[in-house]
């Protein structure tokens, strides 16, 4: 948030020379080629970039879903992942993840969905105060009680994403991870999307990364803004920062024009 | 332009087929040894997974895919079991012809239900039932992120997806395959005594004829083992689909094909350790 002083230590998330690519039917697709990026605790951290450049494959190696083929992921301090080590066993219960679609279980309840780690990991917690923290998270993400009965298929996409939003939080993660969380949503649902980014920061003093290449929603939720582009991070700095920068791949992105502009082009 | 001798032609094209050919037999056969090594692990692995079945939740997650796998499928296993008691019963019939006395019609079928029919058609019509299923269900639930979720929340997959629904397969297939014998000897019966003219009697004490427990023990091993490869290879092939609707239906239909063979290997395998 701005104006929250953050000590200039302390970093939650620290990417280091990251590398990944994919075999495809046509080759080998370098998507990350060397990406360094620190995440601040306590900050929300935007990762623009286009379309399949790569942006939602910084955030699964972040979590352990993705292994680095080259680099280093360093979490609280620790390294976590590095092409010979993979293990996350003691930081997956700090890190939640929202997926693009939600990613709800189908066939559980929306009250399941929220509940089902929770009563997993903390077998012996009264069934009472499970209900108590649904009902809780539900009024956090502005749905009536009554949702907690419904099934997924019933939601719309943005109460979807809200009530993952809400298993997310039911494990009181420090870290969040959030995936694309305006896509395919209209401009009024994805506000309120963004407020609830705001309003997870503010309650729970998470730290956040949002991946999207929705520039209303960056302006909206970032402390700090980075640029993925072929993979690397090209740009990094506040909203106010980004704004004005002239580099000449952010102010592309910003404007949405299909073209590089020639002038701040030959500038840089 | 030179010209080409037909009978080159032919032997080219033949040549050609036979590589292509045999190209294709031993791809298939190198993918399935790599199958098999990928599975062993991941059979152990979900072995070890079932102690959490005997916990309140872990029960309640396992008796929900006995329920859908399980019972779900008997009223399948009716019918098709029925069907193959009353074949089992003509076609001994006609094998018999005038030199083997009706009497032994009864034992034949018993042994030839209990042995080979009963648990080998049954696992073969519930691979295409419920591997099919538990391949299309996984490999959507991956496609859809919620295998991820389950990671991400620090649930691990094979423990929430994969051990209830083979434990599910381990218990309820013996289960379903006992119920399908039973079925078969009544369906037989009832051809021989309805069209066969062989009288109530004759069958039943011809059933009873050479009847040894043994034959149950074998029928139970192979449903117990063609259970457990049916879901196994169900979740696995669910687990590696990639690419959308084509994985999910390519997922579907190598489940079925490779537990289709598998289970007539291990049909043999189970057959030839514990009667020959």
């Amino acid at each position: 948030m701005p104006g929250v002083s953050i000590p200039q230590d302390a970093y939650a998330v620290e990417l280091r020379n990251l590398r990944k690519s994919f075999k495809t039917s046509n080759g080998v697709q370098d998507v990350l080629r060397g990406v360094d990026l620190d995440i601040r605790r306590g900050e929300t951290m935007v990762i623009l970039g286009g379309s399949g450049g790569g942006k939602s494959v910084i955030l699964k190696h972040m979590i352990g879903l993705l292994r680095p083929d080259a680099g280093e992921v360093i979490v609280d301090g620790e390294v976590i992942a590095t092409p010979e080590k993979f293990d996350y066993s003691t930081i997956r219960r700090k890190m939640g993840m929202l997926f693009q679609m939600g990613a709800l279980f189908d066939s559980m309840s929306v009250g399941e969905n929220i509940a089902f780690a929770l009563k997993e990991h903390h077998p012996d917690i009264p069934a009472l105060s499970v209900e108590e923290k649904v009902a809780t998270l539900l009024g956090m993400i502005n749905l009536n009680p009554a949702f907690a009965t419904k099934m997924p298929s019933e939601l719309s996409g943005g109460m979807k994403k809200r009530v993952s939003l809400a298993r997310t939080l039911a494990l009181d993660p420090e870290i969040i991870l959030y995936d694309e969380p305006t896509t395919g949503l209209d401009p009024i649902t994805s506000d309120v999307i963004n407020d609830l980014i705001l309003e997870t920061q503010s309650k729970f003093h998470v730290t956040s990364v949002v991946v999207t290449h929705d520039m209303a929603s960056a302006f909206k939720v970032a402390d700090r803004i980075a640029m993925l582009y072929q993979g690397h991070i090209i740009f990094v700095g506040t909203p106010d920062e980004t704004r004005e920068t002239t580099n000449p791949f952010v102010q592309q992105f910003i404007r949405g024009e299909r073209r590089l502009d020639p002038e701040r082009l030959a500038a840089t | 332009m030179a010209r080409t001798n037909p009978l080159l032609v032919v032997v080219e094209a033949t040549g050609e087929a036979t590589t292509l050919f045999f190209g294709k037999l031993f791809g298939a056969l190198g993918r399935m040894l790599a199958t098999l090594g990928d599975l062993f692990g991941l059979v152990f692995q979900i072995l070890w997974l079932f102690r959490f079945t005997f916990t309140k939740r872990g029960w309640l997650l396992a008796r929900t895919q006995m329920m859908d796998l399980g019972v779900a499928s008997l009223p399948l296993v009716f019918i098709t079991a029925l069907f193959i008691g009353m074949v089992a019963a003509v076609s001994a019939k006609y094998q018999f012809q005038n030199f083997v006395p009706l009497r032994y019609l009864g034992t034949a079928v018993t042994q030839m239900v209990f042995l080979e029919l009963g648990p080998v058609l049954t696992a073969l019509v519930m691979s295409g039932r419920i591997g099919s299923s538990i391949a299309a269900q996984i490999g959507t639930m991956k496609e859809k992120e919620e295998v991820d979720a389950y990671r991400v929340l620090d649930l691990d997959p094979l423990r929430y997806l994969a051990a209830p629904r083979v434990l599910a397969g381990i218990v309820m297939l013996p289960t379903l395959t006992m119920i399908a014998c039973s079925l078969a000897l009544i369906g037989s019966w009832a051809v021989a005594v309805g069209g066969l003219g062989v009288t109530s009697y004759t069958m039943v004490s011809g059933m009873r004829l050479f009847f040894r427990s043994y034959i149950l023990l074998v029928c139970l091993v192979k449903g117990t083992v063609f259970g457990g490869l049916i879901s196994i290879l169900g979740y696995y092939h669910g687990i590696k689909s990639a690419g959308g609707a084509r994985g999910v239906g390519e997922a579907t239909m190598k489940s079925v094909v490779s537990s289709s063979v598998m289970i007539l290997m291990f049909d043999f395998l189970i057959t030839f350790l514990m009667l020959f």
